[in-house]
């Protein structure tokens, strides 16, 4: 029994117990809100591909892929497949509304032109849209008042969903939320106009395509203008600052990509001059994006997508009707969306490697220090173990007692760091943002005005001739000055820069696997580091011990 | 069986400091007989305290010839578990330095050797074990520092503390080193006084002393000269 007493003693009587256990605590804060921030960041991009591109993309850009609603009905005949849907990929110009006078901004944009209904079984594309009235009546609440969306109806999401202008019927067009800089983005993560006057889903822009032929030459560009009817924010800022998305039938007119007739140019002419036909040139698309049924991997759709071309090329190979066949499978790039956003995902992934040296760094670091610190608080009791062994007690009594310290103070440490990590993570953006601004002038007034109280206090004790209250008043008005000169000179900056991390807002759930491992790791190294220097004063003999400064 | 309830016999010891060998004890010879109080009297450096450690089974060191002997049985056999039980009830030791746990207070420092020997069975052995360090503690006068912490008693205090503790289990013998060589006189006197009472109960005493007038208190004296005891 004696050794539970003796570690409830150690852990009661003193206040280097409460300092271990904030130690370990921050340690383990540092670990999980570092670790969560990273991983949450992956997830987030992991999904958004998702959301984005569905899992497997087929595609074959520059002369498009013939027959592709075939494609699309073997493919979505697939047991492994949801949902498939044709895009066309290419680059534009779009000419905004603004400034006012004749010179317009001109901006260059990555131009989908999509099949809105099935685009939107494949990727999820209305909850994209972001001019919408909310869904139900708690996510209203949740808006600030001021919100714009609280006043929409359901015709502007419809109008988004079917891009069409549904009071004019003319053909509409969808903006990224950062294409224009109309919009301004709020501290709670909404959107508003910059001015009333700015609301884009009120204006038209004009959209100039450049088709390329077959040859790969430029034909004549051909523009036109469309009323913009919504606006979408993916979350990834790098797609919501350059993609605007037009509806497939209209990419295909501006890019000679629809369907015609097909001339024999080597026979000879007709008698009334024209060219004997030798079929139909079927409208084409650049890409094919697929998404899996619940349960099946970007791979394994995949497989059954290139099986599922082979099959289409075939058939369409057979068919005398058909003069343009397809190209062959190895010619094309059936892809899934992580091989297809390489680009995108391999410096993140770089980043990933780096990151887990670091946190292998930082869990070395944290490691380590809780094992000093543990190593430093049991060596100075050696006498106290050289005094329970000159009355008889047991080396694994001791290393009980000590052992007991380390698990008591590792696992509360653990617990109020993942609690801390926890609070951190969930409230980062707000910590973000308000990191983002300008100190207000309160802050540092408070803080100057504690200094002086510290700095008086100070004086008192210096008078008075208390050496520590003299010092700890001093070195917490010297830091509250200091802080309160940091804040005074603050200048909002914006560490998340989202044209650098993608995302416009910070991962902020806690990763709760590496919480429990840390908070493992926290009990194991207290321990450790309890338990070794204890097991090293309880081999050497009493006497030894004893004599131990 | 030996006459003799402690005995040690021939004990040569050798201190290694690097390559320098520091001979303590070169054929050290003590006995003790029950109920005796012995003073072993020697200069500061001369060996005392390392001769009462290892009647005390404090210095586990490999001595270099001889042994120890505790009713009649060498100590060196003994396994682990029974030099623990040694150290808890066989014998008391009483420190020049008192060696209180600052953690602890009066009371529970004076428990402490029957905390460690009833282990799991604590709470049964608790009542009795307390009232009997409480009389002890009473005795010397104490009562009123039960739930003090070492730090707030004076050095004589904080001795008789030390020796409560080392009567706790009631040992055949109590070992002291220099039990009074950190107090002053009258101090001294007045644990010399509480010792003397416990001998005339029939505890065994040895005591280490460089102090001839304290070693007067006791049955006989024995003198430590160059490692060797003159009778
Ligand atoms: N652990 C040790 N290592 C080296 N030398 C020691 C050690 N303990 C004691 N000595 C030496 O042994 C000699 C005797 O010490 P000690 O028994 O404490 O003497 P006393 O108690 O008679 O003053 C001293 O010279 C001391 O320096
Ligand atoms: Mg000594």
């Amino acid at each position: 029994m004696y050794p539970v007493q003796l570690a409830n003693r150690y852990l009661t009587s003193r206040i280097i117990p409460l300092i271990a256990v904030a130690a370990v605590a921050l340690c383990v804060a540092l670990v999980v809100i570092v670790v969560s921030v990273m991983s949450g960041f992956l997830d987030m991009l992991r999904a958004s591909g998702r959301t984005l591109m569905g899992d497997v993309v087929i595609s074959y850009p520059i002369r498009g892929i013939p027959w592709y609603e075939q494609l699309i009905d073997t493919i979505e005949k697939l047991p492994e497949a949801q949902a498939a849907t044709p895009l066309i990929d290419t680059y534009g110009l779009v000419r905004m509304p603004y400034p006012d006078g004749s010179e317009k901004e001109v901006v260059t944009a990555n131009v989908w032109g999509i099949e809105p209904q099935s685009f939107n079984r494949v990727t999820d594309f209305s909850k994209a849209l972001y001019w919408k009235p909310p869904a139900s009546p708690e996510a209203a609440a949740s808006m600030s008042p001021d919100d714009l969306r609280l006043k929409l109806s359901d015709k502007i999401l419809n109008d988004g969903l079917n891009l069409v202008k549904s009071d004019t019927g003319e053909p509409g067009l969808v903006l990224g939320m950062h294409v224009s800089i109309a919009n301004e983005r709020m501290r709670n993560g909404s959107y508003r106009p910059r001015y009333p006057q700015w609301f884009m889903p009120k204006q038209s822009v004009t959209l100039t395509l450049v088709p390329i032929s077959a040859k790969g030459t430029i034909a004549e560009p051909r523009e036109r203008v469309f009323p913009v009817v919504n606006e979408f924010k993916s979350g990834v800022y790098q797609i919501d600052k350059n993609r605007v998305m037009i509806s497939l039938d209209e990419a295909q007119k501006l890019l000679r990509m629809d369907a015609g007739t097909l001339y024999d140019m080597q026979a000879p002419p007709n008698a009334d001059g024209s060219l004997p036909v030798l079929g139909t040139s079927p409208a084409k698309v650049s890409k094919i994006l697929v998404r899996a049924k619940p349960g099946v991997t970007p791979d394994q759709l995949q497989t059954a997508v290139f099986a599922a071309y082979e099959k289409f090329a075939y058939d369409v190979a057979a068919d005398p009707s058909k003069v343009i066949k397809a190209p062959r499978v190895d010619s094309m790039n059936i892809l899934t969306w992580e091989q297809h956003l390489r680009d995108l995902i391999a410096p993140v992934e770089k980043e990933r490697e780096m990151m887990r040296i670091l946190f292998s760094i930082v869990y070395l670091v944290c490691a380590g220090l809780v094992l000093s610190i543990f190593w430093a608080i049991v060596q100075e009791k050696t006498r106290d173990v050289g005094i329970l062994r000159s009355v008889g007690a047991s080396r694994f009594g001791i290393l009980w007692i000590f052992l007991q310290y380390g698990l008591v103070i590792g696992a509360i440490g653990g617990l109020c760091g993942v609690g801390l990590g926890w609070l951190v993570i969930h409230n980062i953006n707000f910590i973000h943002e308000t990191i983002g601004q300008d100190a207000p002038a309160w802050s540092y007034i408070a803080s100057f005005i504690i200094a002086a109280i510290s700095f008086a206090m100070s004086v008192r004790g210096m008078t008075t001739g208390v050496v520590l209250s003299t010092l700890l008043w001093s070195v917490l008005g010297f830091t509250l000055a200091l802080v309160g000169v940091g804040l005074m000179l603050h200048r909002g900056t914006l560490i998340w820069d989202p044209s650098v991390y993608y995302f416009a807002t910070i991962p902020d759930q806690v990763d709760w696997f590496t919480a429990i491992i840390t908070w493992c790791g926290a009990v194991i190294f207290s321990v450790l580091g309890a338990s070794i220097p204890a097991a090293k004063a309880a081999d050497i003999h009493p006497v030894r011990a004893l004599r131990y400064e | 069986m030996s006459k003799f309830l402690l005995e040690a016999k021939e004990l040569r010891k050798t201190y290694h400091l690097g390559r320098v060998k520091v001979p303590v004890l070169r054929g050290a010879s003590f006995t003790l007989e029950q109920g005796e109080w012995v003073a072993i009297l020697g200069s500061s450096g001369s060996g005392k305290s390392t001769l009462l450690h290892l009647l005390g089974l404090l210095d586990e060191c490999d001595v270099d010839s001889g042994g120890v002997w505790f009713d009649g049985k060498p100590v060196a056999d003994l396994k682990f578990s029974a030099r623990n039980a040694y150290r808890n009830q066989s014998v008391g030791f009483v420190f020049q330095f008192y060696h209180l746990l600052p953690e602890l207070s009066v009371l529970e420092n004076a428990l402490l050797p029957n905390m460690v020997n009833a282990g799991m069975n604590w709470f049964s052995k608790r009542a009795q074990a307390q009232q009997h360090a409480t009389e002890l503690l009473d005795a010397f006068g104490l009562s009123h520092r039960l739930t003090h912490r070492p730090a707030e008693l004076s050095g004589g205090e904080r001795q008789r503390v030390a020796i409560a503790r080392a009567l706790a289990n009631q040992p055949r013998v109590l070992l002291a080193d220099e039990p009074t060589g950190n107090l002053d006189t009258k101090t001294g006197g007045e644990i010399l006084d509480l010792i003397a009472a416990k001998h005339r109960k029939g505890l065994s005493i040895a005591m280490v002393t460089h102090d001839p007038a304290v070693a007067a208190r006791a049955d006989r004296v024995v003198k430590l000269v160059d490692g060797c005891v003159a009778q």
